[in-house]
């Protein structure tokens, strides 16, 4: 069947390339390793292992889970240019971003699984045969949305470089109104992620409607700083035309994003520290500490720090305009909002707890070599799965059943 | 009482003389008056000779309606000199609020020397406690003594906002007397040693906050003083 | 094992060792399935347990090979006999607490007393019960110490307040968890199916009085001080990976016997009983006394209530 060889010579192309791609592969895969490893010791001993308390119940994992989310949306930037304006030179590029999002809401996925105590129990979310709390439980939302996002992605892809491999064209108006559902539904992922948070007004923390759009507009600039430092790669390190209009597009949206997201900080620190009372209780500990207790203090004065040296760059047009320039933003917005938004959101709404508590969390060990492995993970996905993209767009990869049937 | 009698009288007697001069001239309306008002005031007697006797009948405590239902745990068990009068039955009852030089004596330490033993120690019959009012009490009934003084808090118990009940929630009550808990020599309950503060988790360390923050306003007066 | 083929006496050597191998595979699938190899249960019992439905479907033959298996567990386990029981809800029945802050004096015999009948991790330093100390004229729990320790209480100056499971009549956990292994019984308790908790710990940040705990290892009860009287929902020996919290003492209270912590106050600062029976002692306090509950504002209605006199 066509399919069967569209997979197969799929997978044959991911593991082939020249002995640059095979080290690349390789050092991830054993960053991997030491990560199953590592995990393999948190599932021996129980999450005992971890740095997390019952004051601080959630941690590095979850911090991860939530910044990781908002890559997955992020991939939404390309869609909506590449489809709704018609920008020929993104849709280009468009399925590799595609390629990050799979990746990206992997490595969420994976994030989650193990922050499970019981993650032999999985099944019991199974609707049906187990219970799913759905649509009451922001959790049973989050997984559904995670999930169809997913098969979105590789569905949408998977039609449309089955088409390639098959040298026909794919149907717009098959796939189209998926593309627009994708849309919406990448909003939506980061939407309920920041509900999961926001839910909550036992944490008064989270307990902000300006959660929400905090999420979409971290999710708008650290996306995009990803995308635009990869496509740079693919780019470099193969023959896949990547036009300076994507970047320039990616970086503009980015400028934007990170303008409202920073504006959306001062709204959070002017809202409790005006007239400061308890509720303010865990913003006071992030930013200034709180009895004693400051072990975050210099991260999210950092992230800040990163964060707007990253925007006097984007926003100064010939400082954005300058490729190495562009580059240091990405990265440190990148950096800056996966510190503000991983553990600068999850670990000061559990400090202090909801009885005035304040008992502080570092991650150990474990939980930092599992999560490397997991990110490994991701970026090996997104490297083979980009692999087989390039090839299968740039027609190196077709179905050769084809070529039989029409040569002489 | 009877200087009322004679108040009502004269009274009524000096008014019908001096207010009507005119009429008091006739000798039928002179008569009549007097009379009438020596009528009024044996009315008036009568009448309040009822209230009086009424205003004169004692209340006693028959306890509280809507009383609820309790067995009380008894005491007489627990406590080592009972029955008293072992003993006391041939020693003569004094009085005299002194230092008692007994083979027993306590400390007296309840309501800072309102009271003393025969306020609650029935001094004709030393098995029995004796309330306000002088009536014997049973000493597995001695919440009716403390209840005398104490009487919200004596309401409170019997209906389950204080004191202990033991056993069970459901069916019968069973609640501990007041002395259970309350030494009534020296009733309010003492210090003691807290059982041990709460772990953290396994591998994790407890770092104890450097700082106790003082909210209350006069902490800060108190160290503006100091400084 | 030389496997020529050739039949001799008793077949050939191929045919002997074949017959050994598969001797020894039935041999070492009867003592897989039997024995407690799997991680210290037989296979069968990890199997049921694996497949094992939620509470709230099995039905009462599952139920009752529930329970049996977790009665073996704690056999192989702490080797003692327990009896695990599923006493169902009274009619009529639920549940109230209220606490007499004014008799509290700190003195934590409710913590302890909580933590040995409900069978809690001592390992995973789970208590159910946590009592804040706070100065007087205060009532910050930010202001609050957990972990006081002075020589005798009550300390000069200062006040107490216990706090645990509020078993809230609209209580946020139960609509936070993704499988809905945690819910509200019939007679007000909110209870956790440790057998189908998955363990995302979602209930823990919901949470509004940090009630709910979570087994980060095995929990480890010294054997001689296992409570043998426990409940499906309440205190049986619970898995690693679960979370857990007061369930008002389910396998006492619903025999009528008072929780563990009112038993064990010697103040007599905590009340317990019935709400839906108006002479009830709980119904006295609501009425009689200015209660209040602890953070009221956010809705949750706790069955639990606080007063001082």
């Amino acid at each position: 069947m066509t399919v069967v060889r569209f997979i197969l010579d799929g997978i044959r192309e991911m593991f082939r390339g020249p002995r640059e791609y095979w080290m690349w592969l390789g050092v991830l895969t054993a960053v991997v390793a030491f990560g199953a490893w590592s995990y393999s010791q948190q599932l021996t001993n129980g999450l005992v292992v971890t740095g997390m308390s019952d004051q601080v119940s959630w941690g590095f994992y979850i911090s991860n889970f939530a910044f990781l989310v908002g890559i997955a949306a992020a991939a939404v930037l390309l869609v909506i240019p590449a489809y709704l304006f018609d920008r020929k030179d993104i849709k280009d590029v468009v399925l590799i971003g595609e390629g990050m999002a799979v990746a990206a809401v992997t490595m969420a996925i994976l994030f989650v699984i193990v922050d499970l105590g019981r993650p032999d129990r999985l099944w019991h979310m199974i609707p049906g045969i187990g219970r799913f709390h759905w649509p009451v439980s922001l959790l049973a939302w989050d997984v559904l949305v995670l999930s169809i996002y997913l098969l979105l992605n590789l569905a949408i892809p998977f039609y449309i470089l089955y088409s390639h491999y098959r040298g026909k064209e794919p149907n717009f108006r098959l796939y189209f109104p998926f593309v627009v559902i994708a849309m919406f539904w990448a909003i939506s992922i980061h939407t309920v992620t920041a509900f999961l948070f926001s839910a909550n007004p036992a944490r008064p923390f989270w307990h902000t409607a300006l959660l929400g759009p905090r999420f979409i507009a971290s999710a708008f600039a650290s996306g995009p700083a990803l995308i635009i430092i990869s496509l740079q790669i693919v780019r470099k390190v193969t023959s896949y035309p990547v036009s300076q209009t994507v970047i320039d597009t990616l970086a503009i949206i980015m400028t934007i994003a990170l303008q409202i997201s920073l504006f959306f900080v001062g709204v959070e620190l002017f809202t409790d520290f005006y007239n400061e009372g308890a509720h303010a209780a865990s913003m006071h500990y992030l930013f200034f500490g709180l009895g004693g207790f400051a072990s975050l203090q210099i991260w999210i004065w950092l992230a800040l720090v990163l964060n707007l040296i990253a925007v006097v760059i984007l926003m100064i047009h010939p400082l954005r305009k300058n490729t190495l320039l562009l580059n240091i933003a990405c990265v440190l917005a990148f950096v800056g909002i996966w510190i503000e938004k991983g553990m600068g959101l999850v670990i000061p709404g559990f400090i202090p707890t909801p009885l005035g508590e304040i008992f502080e969390y570092t991650p150990t060990s474990v939980e930092l070599a599992v999560a490397a492995g997991i990110w490994a993970f991701g970026i090996l996905v997104f490297s083979l799965l980009a692999k087989a993209v390039i090839a299968i767009k740039q027609g190196h990869l077709h179905d050769r059943a084809m070529d039989t049937k029409y040569s002489l | 009482m009877s200087r009322g009698r004679n108040k009502i009288r004269r009274r009524s007697g000096e008014h019908s003389q001096t207010v009507r001069p005119d009429r008091a001239n006739r000798p039928s309306s002179v008569l009549l008056t007097s009379l009438g008002g020596l009528l009024f005031g044996l009315g008036l007697l009568i009448a309040n000779a009822q209230e009086v006797t009424d205003e004169l009948k004692p209340l006693r405590f028959e306890g509280y309606p809507n009383a609820r239902e309790a067995a009380i745990v008894p005491r007489k068990d627990d406590l080592f000199f009972y029955p008293c009068n072992q003993c006391h039955a041939s020693m003569e009852a004094n009085p005299e609020i002194r230092q008692l030089n007994a083979m027993h004596s306590v400390e007296l330490d309840h309501g800072l020397g309102r009271i003393w033993c025969t306020s609650c120690h029935n001094l004709e019959n030393r098995n029995y406690l004796s309330t306000l009012l002088d009536e014997p009490v049973d000493f597995d009934q001695a919440y009716l003594v403390c209840g005398g003084c104490h009487a919200n808090r004596h309401k409170d118990w019997l209906f389950g906002a204080h004191g202990k009940r033991v056993e069970n929630w459901q069916g019968v009550r069973t609640l501990y007397n007041c002395t259970h808990c309350h030494d009534p020599h020296s009733p309010a309950i003492k210090a003691r040693a807290p059982k041990a503060a709460p772990p953290v988790r396994a591998g994790l360390k407890l770092e104890r906050a450097t700082e106790h923050v003082k909210s209350r306003v006069w902490d800060s007066e108190e160290e503006h003083e100091e400084q | 094992m030389s496997n020529d083929g050739s039949s001799g006496e008793g077949g050939s050597n191929f045919d002997k060792a074949r017959r050994n191998f598969l001797r020894g595979v039935g041999v070492g699938a009867a003592a897989a399935v039997a024995t407690p190899a799997w991680g210290g249960e037989t296979f069968q019992d990890a199997f049921a347990d694996f497949f094992q439905k939620d509470y709230r479907r099995m039905s009462a033959e599952e139920i009752e090979a529930a329970l049996e298996r977790i009665e073996r567990r704690a056999k192989r386990r702490y080797d003692v006999e327990i009896e695990c029981e599923n006493t169902p809800p009274q009619q009529g029945v639920v549940f109230g607490y209220a606490i007499n802050i004014s008799r509290c004096k700190g003195y934590r015999d409710c913590v302890h007393a909580c933590v040995k009948e409900n069978n809690l991790g001592r390992d995973s330093q789970i208590q159910y019960i946590r009592v804040l100390q706070m100065d007087q004229g205060d009532f910050n729990l930010e202001h609050s110490d957990h972990y006081y320790d002075p020589e005798t209480v009550p300390v000069e100056g200062k006040h107490y307040l216990p706090v645990q499971c509020m078993q809230c009549d609209d209580p946020p956990c139960v609509k936070a968890c993704p499988v809905e292994a945690t819910w509200m019984e019939p007679d007000g308790i909110v209870v956790v199916d440790y057998d189908w908790c998955i363990g995302c710990r979602y209930c823990m940040a919901a949470c509004p009085y940090w009630a709910r705990h979570f087994n980060w290892t095995d929990p480890e009860i010294p054997a001689e001080e296992i409570n043998t009287d426990t409940h499906y929902l309440g205190n049986r020996p619970r898995p690693r990976g679960v979370v857990e919290k007061c369930h008002f003492c389910i396998q006492r209270t619903r025999k009528g016997r008072q929780p563990a912590c009112m038993e064990a106050c010697p103040t007599g600062a905590r009340i317990f009983g019935n709400l839906l029976d108006p002479d009830s002692e709980i119904r006295y306090v609501l009425a009689n006394k200015q209660v209040f509950r602890l953070k009221e504002d956010l809705g949750t209605e706790p069955k639990f209530w606080y007063f001082s006199d």
